[in-house]
């Protein structure tokens, strides 16, 4: 610890931006406490002040020299990417997804709340609603007008009454005004839908009378109900009792008949069965070797390919004789500057057999997105464009700390450019870019665009539609959790924990074996 | 490392695009290129989710049209409105933005949806009186009910049809034979490099091949006037689909059908006077009509001796949101503010689909967008079964194989043994 | 001062008068020799490096030359494209900038503020973090470093919903960081606030600690070391991490466009992907146009740090 020396605090400038930015946070933090507290967003209070305090605890005092450094970036990263991938873990173990997105009582109420069905032949009235006490919470009463007859009722949970048309103020089918009662206009109507929302006015024949939007009412009926305490659903009409039964990993309210009595099921733990799924799933076990084996070899000639091109063009312009230099290096970084999306397509466009750009210009007939091997070949070569620049300028970027004299005094010493190069340039260069190298093994190892867009995984092999002959494993996997059955978001979280452990095992023997780590000191 | 972040974008776009719909939902919502301003979009008053008192989502192609009819709607009520286009997959942003409570209150979107978002919960039905929906065409009708309730209020229709090029073939074809050999024999003479594109891609393309399969007397699911689609009856690997395989097959062979042609490029292609035929739909006109080609449409006619050909038919429908945090003026707008032939006037000017609304159709000076109305009053609705999803993609592909080479009948039955057993387990 | 360069005199760049075309027939010198370095010494030293470049930059652009003509292409379709453009109209920028649901010039400018936000947060935030782990010797660094790098493979496209559900709460307590708000977003892409740890760490390792050392011993405190000492030395190296960062920010796609659906709200990327989404081939040419438009600034952003980024360290290390 060379640099335990006194810190800055005692120094007027460091002081009071330390004093004012701390005094913010806690300011911040006391401002917001109220809200929180209201809201019962409990978990957020305690991350509030858990973070104000790390801020205080490392700002304040004048130790933890480290930590000062890497707070603040080490928050942001926990808030905005260490918690969404921990939620990620908990969403694995759920059956979340497309037709399971709500909770059980959610469903219910939704299962039942569109069984309204409106009576066939009743009128639709004309409504105004009316408060005797205030627009938000009433009490309430409808004012029905039937546009057939002009009959004007007042409507309340006790039942429909007619009015006498001259107790009221009808205007243009609608009653305007009533004695004792304010009436609600459209935005306070709009706003008071929660009280509302279950406000209805039974009718002699066991329906009920609803509001429709803020200008109708209609008639109708509820012909399903939930009963809580045998945790069934009763079809009115029929008769029919639904009861819970699983099926696959959810459950439904089923019939005797076996008949859902709707597709929406509710989110619920399943524990480990989405991990059991992948590791038992026949379909994947039986493409998983083929799949692993291109998708590494995808991420290694990635890597390669992009490296070898970005530093061979990085070194042989590194050359402050060359003239144009800067033009070079401008014209080289273009594919980078294109958003990634569009030149996928772009170059999607260009394998096309019959009418892509790259038949048309060489002459050839390759079938590129439509033979396995020439699609992976494309696949390469567009990951090749699409990534050198980035090699390019890293290696750029990475040559300017290698003090030319070093590679001058090589010169001197007799050796060769390339030897001079193979020596001591590029040694140099590779403390500086091999965990970066690493890094993008790790992303094109889940390089799930360069696939999707280019390719689809295709081509497909006519028995197998499931695995194509250039997926890799984020490709292949994500198709079978948002393919059929809709999004199965569970399954595809737990797809992508597995896959973050594979990739990250991967990385730690690849730093193993490029000693990266122990290099860097 | 942080290319992570340049090449993240799309993928949810496309992982998500897979999930949602298939290729039925995507392709049906292309319809049209970005429409001209219309006067009413004025300046927007950049109001926020919170202060608008009505939300509604809509993708971009359609946001001027929509916007005409909610400013229409703010003004009579007084009220603020804000229109969002939502890039990228509008259904599954929709699903998650309404589960979280902070969706819009409307949606503007294909009818193929509902089943899916019935199934999570995130619209509601609306209750429109017999009287009012005997005002649309029976079929638009028929689309947006589901498990019998009506969960949209139709706008627009859209079906396939058969464009043909008039210089190259000036004699309208009676049946899908004889344009194909037309067709053919201007490749030979060297008029044109494609027959009929009928966009197959590499991966296949099912909503554009339904009228071919439906030709050759397969199906998807069993279809019944009352009960709507049985997805326990699948047609996949039956005769009928069989057949139609064998029909893909010979027509590949003869270069007709081709996984060069693909929905990226089939439009393009025609316009630029390189094919006799074209299989789209109304989504294809402006294109086509500013590309200044000679050309004509007619409903997709079957093969000769075969059953009539039957695409789908596709519904655009405002639905209500079940998270709507304004729920009132919801249902007022869909219900009030878009059912009625003014409005429903604007948004086909303003997004050139065929309407849905019968007295519209009516009145309709074009004379395209006439028979395309007519074709989609022909054809069945697309089936808005969640199980769809587990259809489009085997299937397309089963045809890309198809037309690649692979054995007819044996990829076929194939796909149906893949699509029923995700049923089964999904 | 644009390249301080180390080379001794004699192999000085100003000398060559007399270069091979760039643009065309790169490998013949017709002209008379270059007056510094003469005949084949200029070939085998600086000459084939003309014709790798050439080569290289022809590789690196017929795809952009095929959206340049796009771009100007009237029919601005897939198939009527071709790599030497046709003909030429203006009409796909017109329609950029002319129709109401296309506020061109407004997603520009929240790209702007999107990206100078991120990439400043990034890289301070990033330089800090490699400062620490490259100076100080403390408990967990390596595990540290490593976790840094790993926690960074996880394919994040997952979380989307995750975060879509944080920033929903996030909005409910503070409006002004919800969805819809440039400041949440902001805020959501800061989560990468440590990537470029590794790279800018490589580099301060390759800064000699006798530098800040000696200035320790002349008083200076560790911050003040930092900020004067250090951070003026890894100039190339934050130039390029801006970069990277610049250009990661700017085609963000995936969060904008699930953050950011009010039109008034939205970036480049998202807002010019709403305009190829359902119609990739005919609309091309407006995309195409839109996405030229988006290039530049990463151009004249690269343009304008090239001169740090070859500034190169000893060249610095002099002139403080």
């Amino acid at each position: 610890m060379a640099l335990a020396t006194p810190t800055g605090s005692t120094r007027p400038l460091p002081l009071l931006v330390k004093v004012l930015g701390l005094g913010t946070a806690v300011g911040v933090a006391a401002a917001l406490t109220p809200t929180l507290l209201l809201q019962d967003q409990w978990f957020f209070l305690v991350g509030l002040w858990v973070i104000v305090a790390l801020l205080v605890a490392t700002y304040a005092t004048g130790r933890a020299l480290p930590a000062k450094y890497l707070l603040p970036g080490t928050l942001l990263l926990t808030l905005f990417v260490v918690v969404p991938i921990v939620m990620t873990v908990q969403t694995s173990f759920t059956n979340y997804g497309d037709g399971t997105r709500t909770s059980k009582e959610e469903t219910v109420a939704q299962i039942v709340g569109s069984s309204v069905r409106q009576t066939p032949d009743a009128p639709r009235y004309n409504l105004t609603v009316g408060t005797t006490g205030s627009t938000t919470d009433g009490p309430f009463t409808f004012f029905l007008v039937d546009p057939e007859t002009e009959a004007a009722f007042a409507g309340t949970p006790e039942g429909l009454e007619e009015l006498d048309p001259d107790a009221v103020t009808l205007e243009g089918g609608f009653v305007r005004a009533a004695d004792g009662y304010e009436i609600l206009t459209g935005v306070q109507l709009n706003d008071a839908g929660p009280a509302l929302q279950d406000f209805t006015v039974p009718t002699d024949d066991g329906t009920a009378i609803r509001q429709l939007g803020i200008s109708q009412a209609f008639e109708g009926t509820t012909t399903l109900q939930y009963d809580e305490a045998a945790d069934t659903i009763t079809d009115t009409e029929t008769g029919t009792v639904y009861t819970v039964q699983q099926q696959g990993d959810r459950e439904y309210f089923v019939s005797p008949d076996g008949e859902r009595v709707s597709d929406q099921s509710w989110t619920a733990n399943v524990g480990f069965r989405n991990y059991v799924e992948i590791l038992t799933d026949s379909r994947i076990s039986s493409d998983f070797l083929r799949i692993f084996a291109w998708t590494v070899a995808f991420a290694t000639l990635s890597v390669v390919t992009t490296f070898g091109l970005g530093l061979l063009l990085a070194v042989t312009l590194n050359d402050a004789r060359l003239r144009g230099q800067k033009v070079y290096r401008a014209l080289l970084i273009m594919p980078y500057a294109i958003p990634g999306f569009i030149s996928l397509l772009l170059w999607a466009s260009f394998y096309n057999r019959d009418f892509g750009l790259i038949n048309d210009v060489t002459g050839l007939d390759v079938n590129w997105l439509g033979d396995a091997t020439m699609a992976k070949v494309a696949v390469v070569i567009t990951n090749l464009w699409m990534g050198f620049p980035y090699m390019f300028l890293v290696c750029t970027g990475a040559l300017q700390a290698i003090p030319g004299d070093l590679q001058e005094a090589a010169r001197l010493d007799g050796a060769s450019g390339w030897d001079g190069f193979r020596r001591i340039t590029f040694p140099l260069l590779l403390v500086t870019v091999a965990p970066l190298l690493v890094a993008t093994f790790a992303f094109n190892f889940n390089n799930y665009n360069a696939i999707a867009l280019l390719t689809e995984g295709g081509p497909y092999s006519p028995d197998n539609p499931t695995a194509g002959g250039t997926d890799i494993l984020i490709s292949y996997t994500i198709r079978l959790a948002f393919g059929a059955g809709g999004a199965q978001i569970g399954f595809a979280s737990a797809v992508s924990v597995l896959l973050f452990v594979i990739t990250g095992v991967i990385a730690a023997l690849q730093f193993r074996a490029t000693r990266a780590l122990e290099d860097v000191n | 490392m942080r290319i992570a972040r340049t090449l993240v974008p799309a993928v949810l776009a496309v992982a998500l695009t897979a999930c949602g719909g298939g290729g039925g939902s995507s392709t049906s919502s292309a319809d049209t290129t970005p429409s001209e301003p219309t006067e009413s979009s004025t300046e927007e008053a950049v109001p926020t989710r919170g202060d608008a008192d009505l939300v509604i989502w809509t993708d971009a192609l359609k946001i001027d049209a929509v916007k005409t009819v909610a400013d229409t709607f703010a003004e009579q009520n007084g009220i603020s409105v804000e229109v969002q286009a939502v890039s990228s997959d509008l259904q599954t942003n929709f699903v998650t933005a309404n589960t979280a409570g902070n969706g819009p209150d409307v949606v503007v979107g294909a009818h193929d949806w509902i089943g899916n978002l019935v199934a999570n919960g995130a619209i509601e039905p609306l209750q429109l009186t017999p009287d009012q929906l005997s005002g649309y065409s029976e079929k638009a009708v028929q689309a947006t009910t589901y498990e019998g309730q009506l969960y949209g209020v139709p706008y627009g229709i859209e079906a396939l049809a058969l464009y043909r090029n008039t210089e190259v073939v000036p004699e309208e074809p009676a049946n899908l034979t004889e344009a194909i050999d037309a067709g053919k024999q201007a490749v030979q003479a060297g008029e044109v490099e494609s027959a009929l594109n009928l966009p197959v891609g590499e991966n296949g393309d099912a909503y554009h091949m339904q009228p071919v399969l439906t030709s050759m007397g397969g199906y998807l699911f069993a279809y019944d006037e009352a009960s709507g689609y049985d997805a326990s009856d699948l047609g996949v690997g039956e005769p009928g689909s069989v057949e139609a395989a064998r029909k893909v097959a010979q027509l590949a062979k003869e270069r007709v059908l081709r996984t060069s042609i693909s929905g990226d490029n089939s439009i393009a292609l025609f316009t630029e006077g390189k094919a006799a035929f074209l299989i789209s739909g109304p989504w294809a006109l402006g294109d086509i009509k500013a590309s200044g080609i000679d050309y004509a449409i007619q409903p997709i006619p079957g093969f000769a001796g075969e059953e009539p050909a039957e695409p789908f038919m596709g519904a655009q429908a405002f639905m209500v949101a079940s998270g709507a945090e304004n729920a009132a003026f919801a249902q007022e707008f869909v219900t009030v503010g878009v059912n009625n032939e003014e409005a429903m006037q604007a948004l086909y000017e303003g997004a050139t689909l065929p309407p849905a609304m019968t007295s519209v159709q009516d009145g309709l000076q074009d004379e395209d967008i006439a028979l395309f109305a007519e074709a989609a009053n022909q054809a069945a609705p697309m089936p808005a079964l969640p199980e769809m999803a587990a259809v489009w993609e085997p299937l397309g592909k089963a045809y890309a194989a198809i037309v690649g080479g692979a054995n007819p009948e044996k990829t076929m039955r194939d796909a149906g043994r893949t699509i029923e057993s995700a049923i089964q387990g999904g | 001062m644009s390249t301080p360069t180390s080379y001794p005199q004699d192999l000085a760049p100003e000398e060559s008068v007399d270069e091979p075309d760039t643009t065309g027939g790169a490998g013949r010198t017709t002209g008379p020799p270059p007056r510094g370095l003469k005949g084949r010494r200029w070939w085998s030293e600086v000459g084939w490096r003309h014709v790798v470049g050439v080569v290289a930059c022809l590789w690196a652009l017929f795809p952009v030359a095929y959206i340049v003509s796009a771009a100007f292409n009237p029919l601005g379709t897939v198939v009527s494209t071709s790599l030497i453009p046709r003909s030429f109209s203006l009409g796909n920028f017109e329609e950029l900038f002319s129709s109401p649901s296309v506020p061109f010039g407004r997603w520009a400018l929240n790209t702007l503020v999107v990206c100078t936000a991120v990439v400043l947060v990034q890289i301070l935030f990033s330089a800090f973090a490699a400062y620490a782990f490259s100076r100080f010797r403390f408990r967990g660094r390596r595990g540290g470093l490593l976790a840094l790098l790993l926690i960074q493979m996880f394919p994040q496209f997952l979380a989307a919903v995750a975060l879509f559900t944080l920033f929903t709460d996030f909005g409910e307590v503070v409006p002004a960081i919800g969805l819809n708000t440039l400041a949440g977003y902001v805020l959501v892409l800061s989560g990468g606030a440590l990537g470029q740890v590794w790279l800018i760490k490589g580099f301060f390792d390759s800064v000699p600690r006798s530098l800040d050392e000696a200035a320790m011993m002349d008083g200076a405190s560790h911050v003040q070391t930092f900020f004067r000492i250090i951070l003026p030395l890894v100039r190339p190296i934050l130039a390029v991490s801006g970069l990277l960062v610049f250009v990661a920010t700017i085609a963000e796609f995936l969060l904008a466009s699930i953050f950011l659906t009010e039109t008034s709200q939205k970036t480049l990327a998202t807002g010019l992907y709403g305009l190829i989404d359902g119609d990739r081939s005919n609309n091309l040419g407006v995309f195409a146009a839109g996405a030229l438009l988006t290039a530049i600034p990463v151009i004249l952003l690269f343009l304008f740090l090239q001169r740090y980024i070859v500034g190169g360290i000893t060249a610095g290390g002099v002139k403080e």
